[in-house]
């Protein structure tokens, strides 16, 4: 189950609280260079988020990051590292919803920060539904759930980075048919590219 | 229990692992008892006997009849007081004569046992290949003359199969069949899902979702044309849900082109789009009349699922569905009058019948997730997919609430059934 640690890694990294990452940042700020060490995952990870890191204030972004050579190629590095690795994150929904609640916006938001912070990495968010109802209206109802986190990274003008696909109930994480398993299926998976 | 499995392995070798299974299930309680005669045969003897056979199998699929055979072939000179002692009240009987190599002769009638009268009969020849659906046509004919009123046995299904290739690797395969299941044919492998498959009127194109290109998007193949499958232009977002126009000219599909899921219909010829439905909320799975006039569609507008109506020339839309917070995937009876359609009952989804205009809701069946009804041409019967143990299958129902047969796949799940119109 190597594909869930990974996954549960980077759940951890990027939806812990803003100070976590505020702390990551500034830990790993002052060395750039680290990503061409090529240590293990979890430095790799951290690198993504490095590579960025000095033009980052978490109250004003701008758009444009002036980088030099060597955080430009950190960069690219990261993000074929990040691409290679298949780490995705997932958000999930309530029975036929696609609101975000309060706490899950905040972990929208912090995506927001991380993508500004990485502008060479687009994300790919696959809206997906459990297997009860009819197959043409999940497909409908993955998109709503996709769009809907679509549209708070709208707001930091991240769209035109952001992919948005629905699966409908085609691909379920878990394909038993209980309550857990709907839970589970009921989803938005981030995928950065 | 029937199986039709295994009279035809010798014609369609090739392809028997791919046949479904066809297993009836129930008789209605009334049901019609007819005997049909094995075939007097001169010639290849194996095609008499799968013209009867194929013709018990059809009536006993109907749910309607209760078809057996005779024990020796019934010839004109019928000893009615006998057969109206065992309470049959029709038989077939027939005569299939070989005058070349492919070449056959085909005598059939259809007699009632208390009035002695002849009800249907005809005479004709045909060429070997065509024996199955000849049969099928007659057998079209003889429902018509008992029940006054059409078969659905000269007709088509289309359906997807899924198999686990292992390491979470699917294949998905839409297929096409006779109405017995028998005669499939692959026209698609995918390792993507495929959805909605859909018969067009003339039955020469069958409109699916495909998830190929990484999203879904509505793709127009022609299966017994050298021709190159067709996709609809791209919009942004999903494209599904697709339906024909009675007329075949256009395709009434879901769009998400702005985010918001909306009804269109797509004219294939002047390649317009037009906007049926404008809401904020999910507008999707959208069917058409027979007539043309009407659509029904599911929409979340009110805040639950249901089913709305729109009323094409006028532009009204009314609700459909006041019974229950889950109702979808509607699709209209023949004629017109009901509407199939997924219904929640606690925390099941079934297969309901709506009587359009008194708003009755008939729960047809009693499974725990039933999906993706659609009408036999004839109205007769839902056919519908299902899960049974942990793997789909396709199941019918008749509109009088028994369950007649069901189709399952030995190689993996089956699902989402269309039903074609008469073949022309």
């Amino acid at each position: 189950m190597l594909k869930i640690t990974s996954l549960m890694t980077v759940a951890v990294l990027l939806s812990s609280c803003t100070s976590t990452i505020d702390q990551l940042y500034e830990k790993v700020a002052p060395r750039p260079s680290v990503v061409t060490d090529q240590q293990n995952l979890a430095d790799t990870q951290e690198s993504v988020i490095a590579a960025d890191s000095s033009s980052f204030r978490p109250q004003e972004f701008s758009g444009n990051h002036a980088r030099s050579a060597a955080q430009n190629s950190a960069a690219r590095m990261a993000v074929a590292q990040l691409k290679n690795s298949n780490t995705k994150f997932v958000l999930h929904f309530s029975y036929d919803g696609s609101e975000i609640d309060e706490s899950a916006t905040q972990e929208v938001i912090k995506h927001a920060n991380f993508m500004r912070d990485n502008p060479a990495l687009n994300l790919r968010l696959e809206g997906h539904a459990d297997e009860r109802g009819t197959r043409e209206y999940n497909l409908a109802l993955g998109e709503n759930r996709a769009l809907a986190v679509k549209e708070i990274l709208g707001l930091y003008e991240l769209s035109s980075r952001v992919q948005v696909i629905s699966f409908g109930e085609e691909n379920p994480a878990v394909q038993l048919h209980d309550e857990s398993a709907w839970q589970q299926n009921r989803r938005v998976e981030f995928i950065y590219q | 229990m029937i199986r039709l499995l295994a009279a035809f392995l010798t014609f369609y070798s090739a392809a028997a692992f791919a046949v479904l299974e066809v297993t009836v299930l129930k008789k209605a309680e009334d049901a019609f008892p007819i005997v049909i005669s094995p075939f007097l045969v001169t010639g290849d003897a194996k095609q008499g006997e799968s013209i009867a056979h194929i013709m018990r199998d059809n009536f006993n699929r109907s749910g309607e009849f209760s078809a057996s055979s005779a024990d020796y072939v019934i010839t004109s000179q019928v000893d009615f007081d006998k057969w109206q002692a065992k309470k049959v009240e029709a038989i077939v009987i027939g005569k299939l004569e070989q005058v070349s190599k492919k070449i056959f002769n085909v005598e059939i009638e259809l007699l009632d046992v208390y009035s002695k009268k002849t009800l249907y009969a005809k005479k004709f020849a045909v060429h070997n290949s065509g024996i199955r659906r000849i049969t099928h046509y007659l057998s079209d004919q003889i429902y018509f003359a008992l029940l006054g009123e059409k078969g659905s046995f000269d007709t088509r299904l289309a359906y997807v199969t899924v198999a686990n290739k292992g390491r979470g690797n699917r294949e998905y395969k839409l297929e096409i069949a006779d109405s017995d299941a028998q005669n499939p044919q692959t026209i698609l492998r995918a390792a993507s899902p495929i959805l909605s498959p859909a018969w067009s009127p003339d039955q020469n194109k069958i409109a699916y979702v495909s998830f190929k290109n990484g999203r879904s998007e509505v793709f127009i193949q022609y299966p017994f044309m050298r021709r190159k499958t067709q996709k609809l232009p791209y919009f942004d977002g999903i494209a599904s849900a697709p339906a024909w126009h009675p007329n075949g000219e256009s395709i009434v599909l879901t769009l998400s082109k702005d985010g918001n899921k909306d009804i269109y219909s797509y004219h294939l010829k002047d390649k317009k789009l037009t906007r049926l439905t404008h809401d904020v909320s999910i507008d999707t799975e959208a069917s058409y009349s027979a007539d043309g006039e009407r659509i029904a569609f599911t929409s979340n507008r009110s805040g639950q699922v249901q089913v709305y109506i729109k009323h094409l020339k006028t532009g009204k839309i009314k609700r459909a569905t006041f019974v229950g917070s889950y109702n979808a995937k509607a699709v209209f009876s023949p004629d017109g009058k009901s509407l199939a359609l997924v219904h929640r009952v606690g925390k099941d989804y079934r297969i309901a019948l709506l009587d359009i205009a008194t708003k009755d809701l008939m729960v047809m069946t009693q499974n725990k997730l039933d999906e993706s009804p659609f009408f036999s041409p004839n109205g007769s019967m839902i056919i519908f997919a299902t899960n049974k143990g942990d793997s789909g299958v396709l199941s019918v129902v008749s509109i009088l609430g028994h369950q007649t047969f069901e189709l399952t796949s030995k190689a993996g799940e089956v699902r989402e059934p269309n039903w074609s119109h008469y073949s022309k």
